[in-house]
Protein backbone atom coordinates (compact mmCIF):
# COMPACT_ATOMS: atom_id res chain seq x y z
CA UNK A 1 0.00 0.00 0.00
CA UNK A 2 2.71 2.48 1.06
CA UNK A 3 6.45 2.02 0.56
CA UNK A 4 9.24 4.47 1.40
CA UNK A 5 12.83 3.84 0.32
CA UNK A 6 15.65 5.97 1.73
CA UNK A 7 13.45 9.02 2.38
CA UNK A 8 15.41 12.12 3.33
CA UNK A 9 13.86 15.50 4.11
CA UNK A 10 15.51 18.74 5.22
CA UNK A 11 13.40 21.66 6.46
CA UNK A 12 14.91 25.09 7.20
CA UNK A 13 18.44 23.66 6.77
CA UNK A 14 17.72 20.98 9.42
CA UNK A 15 17.51 17.31 8.49
CA UNK A 16 14.14 15.99 9.70
CA UNK A 17 13.93 12.58 8.01
CA UNK A 18 17.07 10.58 7.37
CA UNK A 19 17.32 7.55 5.07
CA UNK A 20 13.91 6.27 6.15
CA UNK A 21 12.66 3.01 4.65
CA UNK A 22 9.30 1.52 5.58
CA UNK A 23 6.62 -0.64 4.02
CA UNK A 24 2.97 -0.84 5.06
CA UNK A 25 0.82 -3.72 3.91
CA UNK A 26 -2.87 -3.04 3.13
CA UNK A 27 -5.03 -3.31 6.25
CA UNK A 28 -2.10 -3.09 8.67
CA UNK A 29 -2.26 -0.81 11.71
CA UNK A 30 0.94 1.04 12.58
CA UNK A 31 1.81 3.28 15.47
CA UNK A 32 4.57 5.88 15.15
CA UNK A 33 6.24 6.75 18.42
CA UNK A 34 9.36 8.60 19.46
CA UNK A 35 10.62 11.54 21.51
CA UNK A 36 9.37 15.06 20.70
CA UNK A 37 10.71 16.59 17.45
CA UNK A 38 11.77 13.22 16.10
CA UNK A 39 9.94 13.76 12.78
CA UNK A 40 6.71 11.82 13.43
CA UNK A 41 4.23 14.45 12.16
CA UNK A 42 6.56 15.41 9.31
CA UNK A 43 6.69 11.77 8.24
CA UNK A 44 2.87 11.58 8.30
CA UNK A 45 2.60 14.73 6.16
CA UNK A 46 5.31 13.46 3.82
CA UNK A 47 3.31 10.28 3.24
CA UNK A 48 0.38 12.50 2.17
CA UNK A 49 2.59 14.51 -0.17
CA UNK A 50 2.31 17.68 1.92
CA UNK A 51 6.13 17.75 2.13
CA UNK A 52 8.42 16.78 -0.73
CA UNK A 53 11.45 14.74 0.35
CA UNK A 54 14.78 15.64 -1.23
CA UNK A 55 15.99 12.04 -1.22
CA UNK A 56 14.42 8.64 -1.71
CA UNK A 57 11.15 7.43 -3.17
CA UNK A 58 7.61 7.12 -1.82
CA UNK A 59 5.09 4.82 -3.46
CA UNK A 60 1.42 5.01 -2.51
CA UNK A 61 -0.70 2.32 -4.12
CA UNK A 62 2.00 1.88 -6.77
CA UNK A 63 2.27 5.61 -7.63
CA UNK A 64 5.62 7.33 -7.01
CA UNK A 65 4.67 10.51 -5.15
CA UNK A 66 7.91 12.44 -4.72
CA UNK A 67 8.20 13.70 -8.31
CA UNK A 68 4.46 14.19 -8.89
CA UNK A 69 3.33 17.79 -9.42
CA UNK A 70 0.84 19.14 -6.85
CA UNK A 71 -2.34 18.75 -8.97
CA UNK A 72 -1.58 15.06 -9.57
CA UNK A 73 -0.83 14.42 -5.90
CA UNK A 74 -4.45 15.30 -5.18
CA UNK A 75 -5.54 12.06 -6.86
CA UNK A 76 -3.29 10.06 -4.52
CA UNK A 77 -4.36 12.10 -1.47
CA UNK A 78 -7.98 11.11 -2.13
CA UNK A 79 -6.95 7.64 -0.97
CA UNK A 80 -6.04 9.11 2.42
CA UNK A 81 -7.79 10.73 5.33
CA UNK A 82 -5.91 12.60 8.01
CA UNK A 83 -6.61 13.82 11.51
CA UNK A 84 -4.16 16.66 12.14
CA UNK A 85 -2.34 17.20 15.42
CA UNK A 86 -4.14 20.54 15.99
CA UNK A 87 -7.40 19.10 14.58
CA UNK A 88 -7.18 21.76 11.83
CA UNK A 89 -10.93 22.40 11.84
CA UNK A 90 -11.84 25.31 9.56
CA UNK A 91 -12.99 27.97 11.99
CA UNK A 92 -15.02 29.74 9.28
CA UNK A 93 -17.22 26.67 8.71
CA UNK A 94 -19.83 25.04 10.93
CA UNK A 95 -19.19 21.55 12.30
CA UNK A 96 -21.18 19.73 9.61
CA UNK A 97 -19.57 21.80 6.86
CA UNK A 98 -16.14 20.87 8.23
CA UNK A 99 -17.03 17.18 8.15
CA UNK A 100 -18.56 17.38 4.67
CA UNK A 101 -15.68 19.44 3.22
CA UNK A 102 -13.57 16.54 1.79
CA UNK A 103 -16.70 14.83 0.47
CA UNK A 104 -17.83 17.99 -1.34
CA UNK A 105 -14.42 18.18 -3.04
CA UNK A 106 -14.40 14.51 -3.93
CA UNK A 107 -17.92 14.50 -5.37
CA UNK A 108 -19.00 18.00 -6.47
CA UNK A 109 -22.32 16.63 -7.78
CA UNK A 110 -23.60 16.03 -4.23
CA UNK A 111 -26.25 18.54 -3.16
CA UNK A 112 -25.96 20.56 0.05
CA UNK A 113 -28.75 18.44 1.55
CA UNK A 114 -26.96 15.19 0.67
CA UNK A 115 -23.71 16.51 2.13
CA UNK A 116 -25.49 17.57 5.33
CA UNK A 117 -27.10 14.13 5.61
CA UNK A 118 -23.77 12.30 5.16
CA UNK A 119 -22.03 14.63 7.63
CA UNK A 120 -24.87 14.13 10.12
CA UNK A 121 -24.49 10.34 9.82
CA UNK A 122 -20.76 10.55 10.43
CA UNK A 123 -21.23 12.89 13.39
CA UNK A 124 -23.70 10.43 14.92
CA UNK A 125 -21.11 7.68 14.45
CA UNK A 126 -18.56 9.65 16.48
CA UNK A 127 -21.14 10.48 19.16
CA UNK A 128 -21.71 14.10 18.21
CA UNK A 129 -25.31 14.09 17.07
CA UNK A 130 -26.85 17.54 17.53
CA UNK A 131 -23.57 19.41 17.09
CA UNK A 132 -24.00 19.94 13.35
CA UNK A 133 -24.73 23.66 13.50
CA UNK A 134 -22.10 24.53 16.09
CA UNK A 135 -18.90 26.42 15.29
CA UNK A 136 -15.54 24.75 16.08
CA UNK A 137 -14.86 27.42 18.73
CA UNK A 138 -17.91 26.17 20.68
CA UNK A 139 -16.49 22.64 21.03
CA UNK A 140 -14.34 21.09 23.77
CA UNK A 141 -10.97 19.46 22.98
CA UNK A 142 -12.45 15.96 22.86
CA UNK A 143 -15.32 17.09 20.62
CA UNK A 144 -12.88 18.75 18.23
CA UNK A 145 -10.92 15.50 17.98
CA UNK A 146 -14.13 13.63 17.17
CA UNK A 147 -15.06 16.15 14.48
CA UNK A 148 -11.53 15.79 13.08
CA UNK A 149 -11.94 12.01 13.03
CA UNK A 150 -15.36 12.34 11.36
CA UNK A 151 -13.81 14.55 8.67
CA UNK A 152 -10.83 12.23 8.18
CA UNK A 153 -13.05 9.19 7.75
CA UNK A 154 -16.06 10.56 5.82
CA UNK A 155 -14.70 9.54 2.41
CA UNK A 156 -13.93 5.99 3.62
CA UNK A 157 -10.35 6.40 2.39
CA UNK A 158 -8.24 3.21 2.33
CA UNK A 159 -5.44 4.91 4.32
CA UNK A 160 -6.16 6.77 7.56
CA UNK A 161 -3.57 8.81 9.44
CA UNK A 162 -4.29 10.00 12.97
CA UNK A 163 -1.77 12.48 14.35
CA UNK A 164 -2.10 12.59 18.15
CA UNK A 165 -5.75 11.49 18.30
CA UNK A 166 -5.84 11.71 22.10
CA UNK A 167 -3.41 14.51 22.93
CA UNK A 168 -4.59 16.55 25.89
CA UNK A 169 -7.61 14.34 26.59
CA UNK A 170 -8.56 12.66 29.86
CA UNK A 171 -8.24 8.84 30.18
CA UNK A 172 -11.98 8.23 29.73
CA UNK A 173 -12.19 10.29 26.53
CA UNK A 174 -8.94 8.70 25.33
CA UNK A 175 -10.44 5.25 25.80
CA UNK A 176 -13.63 6.32 23.96
CA UNK A 177 -11.60 7.75 21.07
CA UNK A 178 -9.60 4.52 20.68
CA UNK A 179 -12.82 2.49 20.81
CA UNK A 180 -14.14 4.68 18.02
CA UNK A 181 -10.95 4.28 15.96
CA UNK A 182 -11.04 0.50 16.46
CA UNK A 183 -14.68 0.42 15.35
CA UNK A 184 -13.93 2.48 12.22
CA UNK A 185 -10.90 0.31 11.44
CA UNK A 186 -12.92 -2.89 11.77
CA UNK A 187 -15.74 -1.60 9.58
CA UNK A 188 -13.65 -0.21 6.73
CA UNK A 189 -10.54 -2.44 6.89
CA UNK A 190 -8.35 0.61 6.26
CA UNK A 191 -4.59 0.84 6.56
CA UNK A 192 -4.08 2.94 9.69
CA UNK A 193 -1.14 5.00 10.92
CA UNK A 194 -1.48 6.53 14.39
CA UNK A 195 0.98 8.88 16.07
CA UNK A 196 0.69 9.28 19.81
CA UNK A 197 2.65 10.14 22.93
CA UNK A 198 0.26 8.02 24.98
CA UNK A 199 2.26 4.84 24.40
CA UNK A 200 0.20 2.32 26.47
CA UNK A 201 -3.10 3.35 24.81
CA UNK A 202 -1.50 3.38 21.36
CA UNK A 203 0.05 -0.06 21.83
CA UNK A 204 -3.36 -1.53 22.60
CA UNK A 205 -4.65 -0.16 19.27
CA UNK A 206 -1.86 -1.01 16.80
CA UNK A 207 -0.26 -4.19 15.42
CA UNK A 208 3.09 -2.68 14.44
CA UNK A 209 5.34 0.06 15.74
CA UNK A 210 7.74 2.41 14.00
CA UNK A 211 10.08 4.13 16.44
CA UNK A 212 11.64 7.38 15.20
CA UNK A 213 14.51 9.28 16.75
CA UNK A 214 16.08 12.31 15.05
CA UNK A 215 14.42 11.31 11.78
CA UNK A 216 15.88 7.81 11.83
CA UNK A 217 14.10 4.50 12.35
CA UNK A 218 15.23 2.85 15.60
CA UNK A 219 12.62 0.11 15.64
CA UNK A 220 10.25 -1.19 13.00
CA UNK A 221 8.24 -4.31 13.67
CA UNK A 222 5.45 -5.98 15.60
CA UNK A 223 4.12 -4.16 18.63
CA UNK A 224 4.84 -7.21 20.78
CA UNK A 225 8.53 -7.11 19.87
CA UNK A 226 9.08 -3.55 21.15
CA UNK A 227 9.92 -4.71 24.70
CA UNK A 228 12.68 -6.95 23.37
CA UNK A 229 14.33 -4.16 21.34
CA UNK A 230 17.84 -3.54 22.65
CA UNK A 231 18.37 -0.12 21.09
CA UNK A 232 19.21 2.08 24.12
CA UNK A 233 16.97 4.94 22.93
CA UNK A 234 13.97 2.63 22.45
CA UNK A 235 14.72 0.84 25.72
CA UNK A 236 14.77 4.08 27.71
CA UNK A 237 11.75 5.64 25.96
CA UNK A 238 9.46 2.60 26.20
CA UNK A 239 10.21 2.09 29.88
CA UNK A 240 10.11 5.80 30.69
CA UNK A 241 13.53 5.73 32.36
CA UNK A 242 15.15 8.94 33.54
CA UNK A 243 18.67 7.81 32.72
CA UNK A 244 19.88 6.95 29.24
CA UNK A 245 20.81 8.54 25.94
CA UNK A 246 17.63 10.67 25.69
CA UNK B 1 34.27 36.36 11.52
CA UNK B 2 34.43 37.97 8.06
CA UNK B 3 33.32 34.68 6.52
CA UNK B 4 30.25 34.65 8.78
CA UNK B 5 29.45 38.26 7.85
CA UNK B 6 29.48 37.50 4.11
CA UNK B 7 27.60 34.25 4.70
CA UNK B 8 24.81 36.11 6.50
CA UNK B 9 24.64 38.72 3.71
CA UNK B 10 24.51 35.92 1.16
CA UNK B 11 21.76 34.15 3.10
CA UNK B 12 19.79 37.42 3.33
CA UNK B 13 20.08 38.09 -0.42
CA UNK B 14 19.16 34.49 -1.25
CA UNK B 15 16.17 34.77 1.09
CA UNK B 16 15.04 37.96 -0.68
CA UNK B 17 15.37 36.33 -4.11
CA UNK B 18 13.52 33.24 -2.90
CA UNK B 19 10.73 35.38 -1.40
CA UNK B 20 10.48 37.44 -4.62
CA UNK B 21 10.03 34.36 -6.80
CA UNK B 22 7.66 32.73 -4.29
CA UNK B 23 5.59 35.95 -4.32
CA UNK B 24 5.61 35.93 -8.14
CA UNK B 25 4.45 32.32 -8.10
CA UNK B 26 1.53 33.24 -5.77
CA UNK B 27 0.66 36.16 -8.07
CA UNK B 28 0.68 33.84 -11.10
CA UNK B 29 -1.50 31.25 -9.34
CA UNK B 30 -3.85 34.04 -8.24
CA UNK B 31 -4.30 35.33 -11.82
CA UNK B 32 -4.84 31.76 -13.03
CA UNK B 33 -7.36 31.20 -10.23
CA UNK B 34 -9.38 34.25 -11.30
CA UNK B 35 -9.95 32.79 -14.75
CA UNK B 36 -10.09 29.10 -13.76
CA UNK B 37 -11.96 28.98 -10.46
CA UNK B 38 -11.77 25.58 -8.75
CA UNK B 39 -13.70 24.82 -5.59
CA UNK B 40 -14.03 28.40 -4.39
CA UNK B 41 -16.57 28.86 -1.59
CA UNK B 42 -19.86 30.37 -2.73
CA UNK B 43 -20.39 33.96 -1.62
CA UNK B 44 -16.80 34.29 -0.41
CA UNK B 45 -16.03 37.28 -2.66
CA UNK B 46 -19.07 39.14 -1.28
CA UNK B 47 -18.10 38.28 2.30
CA UNK B 48 -14.58 39.58 1.67
CA UNK B 49 -15.95 42.72 0.02
CA UNK B 50 -17.86 43.39 3.23
CA UNK B 51 -14.75 42.78 5.34
CA UNK B 52 -12.50 44.93 3.18
CA UNK B 53 -14.92 47.68 2.18
CA UNK B 54 -17.55 48.22 4.83
CA UNK B 55 -15.17 47.68 7.72
CA UNK B 56 -12.74 50.28 6.28
CA UNK B 57 -15.34 52.99 5.71
CA UNK B 58 -14.95 54.83 9.02
CA UNK B 59 -11.15 54.55 8.90
CA UNK B 60 -11.00 56.04 5.38
CA UNK B 61 -13.59 58.74 6.15
CA UNK B 62 -11.84 60.02 9.26
CA UNK B 63 -8.28 59.82 7.92
CA UNK B 64 -8.86 61.24 4.47
CA UNK B 65 -11.38 63.81 5.72
CA UNK B 66 -8.82 65.15 8.21
CA UNK B 67 -6.06 65.02 5.63
CA UNK B 68 -8.13 66.97 3.08
CA UNK B 69 -8.82 69.67 5.64
CA UNK B 70 -5.18 69.96 6.74
CA UNK B 71 -3.86 70.03 3.16
CA UNK B 72 -6.29 72.73 2.00
CA UNK B 73 -5.69 74.75 5.16
CA UNK B 74 -1.91 74.74 4.66
CA UNK B 75 -2.15 75.51 0.92
CA UNK B 76 -4.58 78.40 1.48
CA UNK B 77 -2.41 79.73 4.29
CA UNK B 78 0.69 79.80 2.07
CA UNK B 79 -1.18 81.33 -0.88
CA UNK B 80 -2.58 84.04 1.38
CA UNK B 81 0.99 85.02 2.25
CA UNK B 82 2.00 85.31 -1.43
CA UNK B 83 -0.81 86.34 -3.78
CA UNK B 84 -4.04 85.86 -1.86
CA UNK B 85 -5.72 84.40 -4.98
CA UNK B 86 -7.46 81.21 -3.82
CA UNK B 87 -9.25 80.53 -7.12
CA UNK B 88 -6.86 77.76 -8.23
CA UNK B 89 -6.77 75.91 -4.90
CA UNK B 90 -9.90 73.83 -5.55
CA UNK B 91 -9.19 72.75 -9.16
CA UNK B 92 -5.53 71.85 -8.48
CA UNK B 93 -6.40 70.15 -5.21
CA UNK B 94 -9.08 68.02 -6.90
CA UNK B 95 -6.73 67.05 -9.75
CA UNK B 96 -3.92 66.12 -7.37
CA UNK B 97 -6.26 64.05 -5.27
CA UNK B 98 -7.72 62.17 -8.25
CA UNK B 99 -4.51 61.02 -9.91
CA UNK B 100 -1.97 61.00 -7.09
CA UNK B 101 -2.95 61.34 -3.44
CA UNK B 102 -6.19 59.41 -3.02
CA UNK B 103 -4.99 56.19 -4.72
CA UNK B 104 -1.80 55.92 -2.68
CA UNK B 105 -3.34 57.06 0.59
CA UNK B 106 -6.33 54.75 0.28
CA UNK B 107 -4.05 51.86 -0.64
CA UNK B 108 -1.65 52.57 2.22
CA UNK B 109 -4.54 52.56 4.67
CA UNK B 110 -5.86 49.31 3.25
CA UNK B 111 -2.34 47.86 3.34
CA UNK B 112 -2.28 48.41 7.09
CA UNK B 113 -5.84 47.38 7.91
CA UNK B 114 -6.64 44.78 5.26
CA UNK B 115 -3.08 43.52 4.70
CA UNK B 116 -2.58 42.90 8.42
CA UNK B 117 -5.95 41.17 8.63
CA UNK B 118 -5.26 38.86 5.69
CA UNK B 119 -1.78 37.93 6.94
CA UNK B 120 -3.03 37.29 10.49
CA UNK B 121 -5.95 35.14 9.29
CA UNK B 122 -3.94 33.10 6.79
CA UNK B 123 -0.96 32.92 9.15
CA UNK B 124 -3.05 31.48 11.95
CA UNK B 125 -4.64 29.04 9.48
CA UNK B 126 -1.14 27.96 8.44
CA UNK B 127 0.18 27.36 11.95
CA UNK B 128 -3.00 25.51 13.01
CA UNK B 129 -2.62 23.19 9.97
CA UNK B 130 -5.87 24.40 8.35
CA UNK B 131 -3.94 25.16 5.16
CA UNK B 132 -2.54 21.60 5.19
CA UNK B 133 -6.09 20.32 5.71
CA UNK B 134 -7.19 22.29 2.63
CA UNK B 135 -4.36 20.81 0.56
CA UNK B 136 -5.22 17.38 1.90
CA UNK B 137 -8.68 17.66 0.36
CA UNK B 138 -7.25 18.79 -2.98
CA UNK B 139 -7.98 22.49 -2.53
CA UNK B 140 -5.32 24.96 -3.63
CA UNK B 141 -4.97 27.44 -0.71
CA UNK B 142 -4.16 30.24 -3.18
CA UNK B 143 -7.31 29.53 -5.14
CA UNK B 144 -9.48 29.16 -2.06
CA UNK B 145 -8.08 31.86 0.21
CA UNK B 146 -6.26 34.47 -1.85
CA UNK B 147 -8.31 34.69 -5.06
CA UNK B 148 -11.58 35.81 -3.35
CA UNK B 149 -9.64 38.41 -1.33
CA UNK B 150 -7.85 39.54 -4.50
CA UNK B 151 -11.12 40.10 -6.39
CA UNK B 152 -12.84 41.70 -3.40
CA UNK B 153 -9.88 43.96 -2.72
CA UNK B 154 -9.72 45.25 -6.32
CA UNK B 155 -13.44 46.06 -6.34
CA UNK B 156 -13.51 47.62 -2.88
CA UNK B 157 -10.29 49.61 -3.33
CA UNK B 158 -11.88 51.17 -6.42
CA UNK B 159 -15.13 51.88 -4.55
CA UNK B 160 -13.33 53.18 -1.45
CA UNK B 161 -11.02 55.29 -3.63
CA UNK B 162 -13.97 56.98 -5.33
CA UNK B 163 -15.67 57.44 -1.96
CA UNK B 164 -12.43 58.78 -0.44
CA UNK B 165 -12.09 61.31 -3.28
CA UNK B 166 -15.56 62.65 -2.50
CA UNK B 167 -14.76 62.83 1.23
CA UNK B 168 -11.38 64.51 0.80
CA UNK B 169 -12.70 67.06 -1.71
CA UNK B 170 -15.79 67.90 0.37
CA UNK B 171 -13.66 68.16 3.54
CA UNK B 172 -11.19 70.42 1.68
CA UNK B 173 -14.01 72.60 0.35
CA UNK B 174 -15.51 72.94 3.82
CA UNK B 175 -12.14 74.04 5.22
CA UNK B 176 -11.50 76.48 2.36
CA UNK B 177 -14.97 77.97 2.79
CA UNK B 178 -15.04 78.25 6.59
CA UNK B 179 -11.41 79.30 7.21
CA UNK B 180 -10.64 81.33 4.05
CA UNK B 181 -14.08 82.25 2.73
CA UNK B 182 -13.51 80.47 -0.61
CA UNK B 183 -16.76 80.17 -2.54
CA UNK B 184 -17.91 76.59 -3.16
CA UNK B 185 -18.50 77.40 -6.84
CA UNK B 186 -14.85 78.46 -7.12
CA UNK B 187 -13.56 75.39 -5.27
CA UNK B 188 -15.64 72.73 -7.06
CA UNK B 189 -14.17 73.17 -10.53
CA UNK B 190 -13.41 69.86 -12.21
CA UNK B 191 -12.13 71.17 -15.54
CA UNK B 192 -8.49 70.49 -14.65
CA UNK B 193 -9.14 66.79 -14.19
CA UNK B 194 -8.43 65.09 -17.52
CA UNK B 195 -9.47 61.63 -18.67
CA UNK B 196 -5.79 60.71 -18.33
CA UNK B 197 -5.80 61.74 -14.65
CA UNK B 198 -8.93 59.73 -14.08
CA UNK B 199 -7.46 56.70 -15.88
CA UNK B 200 -4.21 56.85 -13.92
CA UNK B 201 -6.08 57.23 -10.61
CA UNK B 202 -8.39 54.29 -11.29
CA UNK B 203 -5.51 52.13 -12.59
CA UNK B 204 -3.53 52.81 -9.44
CA UNK B 205 -6.50 51.92 -7.24
CA UNK B 206 -7.10 48.64 -9.08
CA UNK B 207 -3.41 47.63 -9.13
CA UNK B 208 -2.81 48.55 -5.49
CA UNK B 209 -6.02 46.78 -4.51
CA UNK B 210 -4.81 43.62 -6.24
CA UNK B 211 -1.26 43.80 -4.86
CA UNK B 212 -2.22 44.01 -1.17
CA UNK B 213 -3.89 40.57 -0.85
CA UNK B 214 -1.18 38.90 -2.94
CA UNK B 215 1.67 40.26 -0.81
CA UNK B 216 -0.18 39.81 2.50
CA UNK B 217 -1.46 36.40 1.45
CA UNK B 218 2.07 35.27 0.65
CA UNK B 219 3.24 36.52 4.09
CA UNK B 220 0.37 34.62 5.75
CA UNK B 221 0.90 31.37 3.86
CA UNK B 222 4.65 31.40 4.53
CA UNK B 223 4.15 31.75 8.30
CA UNK B 224 6.20 29.41 10.45
CA UNK B 225 6.13 28.75 14.19
CA UNK B 226 3.25 29.62 16.49
CA UNK B 227 1.63 32.89 17.53
CA UNK B 228 5.00 34.66 17.34
CA UNK B 229 5.21 33.62 13.68
CA UNK B 230 1.75 35.06 13.04
CA UNK B 231 2.84 38.37 14.58
CA UNK B 232 5.96 38.45 12.41
CA UNK B 233 3.92 37.61 9.30
CA UNK B 234 1.48 40.42 10.07
CA UNK B 235 4.29 42.96 10.45
CA UNK B 236 5.93 41.70 7.24
CA UNK B 237 2.60 41.96 5.42
CA UNK B 238 2.08 45.61 6.41
CA UNK B 239 5.66 46.63 5.52
CA UNK B 240 5.84 44.64 2.26
CA UNK B 241 2.35 45.68 1.11
CA UNK B 242 3.12 49.35 1.79
CA UNK B 243 6.47 49.12 -0.03
CA UNK B 244 4.83 47.33 -2.97
CA UNK B 245 2.13 50.02 -3.16
CA UNK B 246 4.77 52.78 -3.17
CA UNK B 247 6.82 51.08 -5.90
CA UNK B 248 3.76 50.33 -8.06
CA UNK B 249 2.49 53.88 -7.57
CA UNK B 250 5.83 55.24 -8.74
CA UNK B 251 5.82 53.00 -11.82
CA UNK B 252 2.22 53.81 -12.81
CA UNK B 253 2.79 57.54 -12.23
CA UNK B 254 5.85 57.44 -14.48
CA UNK B 255 4.02 55.53 -17.22
CA UNK B 256 1.03 57.88 -16.88
CA UNK B 257 3.21 61.00 -17.15
CA UNK B 258 4.87 59.60 -20.28
CA UNK B 259 1.59 58.58 -21.92
CA UNK B 260 -1.94 59.70 -21.04
CA UNK B 261 -0.85 62.67 -18.89
CA UNK B 262 1.97 63.83 -21.20
CA UNK B 263 1.96 67.59 -21.71
CA UNK B 264 -0.82 68.24 -19.19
Amino acid sequence: MIRCDGLGLTLSHRPVLNDLSWELAPGSVWGIIGPPASGKSVLAKTLCGLFTPQQGTLHVDGVEMTRLPEPERVTVRRKMGMLFQNNALFDFLRVWENVAFPLARQDPSLSREALAARAGERLRAVGLAGSEEKWPSELSGGMKKRVGIARATICNAPVLIYDEPTAGLDPVTTSKIYDLLTDLRTRHASTVIAISSDIPALRRFVDHILFLHQGQVRYRGPEAGLEACEDPVVYQFVRGLGEGPL
Amino acid sequence: MIGNFFASIGAFVLGLIEAFFAGLSIAGRTFRGVFHPRGRARGEVLAQMYQIGNRSLLFVTVTLGALGMVLVFQVCLQINKITGDQSQVGPEFIRGMVHAFVPILTAMMLATRVGAGIAAELGSMTVTEQVDALRMTGVDPVDYLIVPRFLASIIMTLVLGIYATVIVVVAGALMAHTAFDVNYAVFFVFEKVTWGDLGVGLTKLAVHGGAIPIVSGYCGLSTTGGSEGVGTATTRAVINSSLTVIILDFVISAIGLMTVQAGV
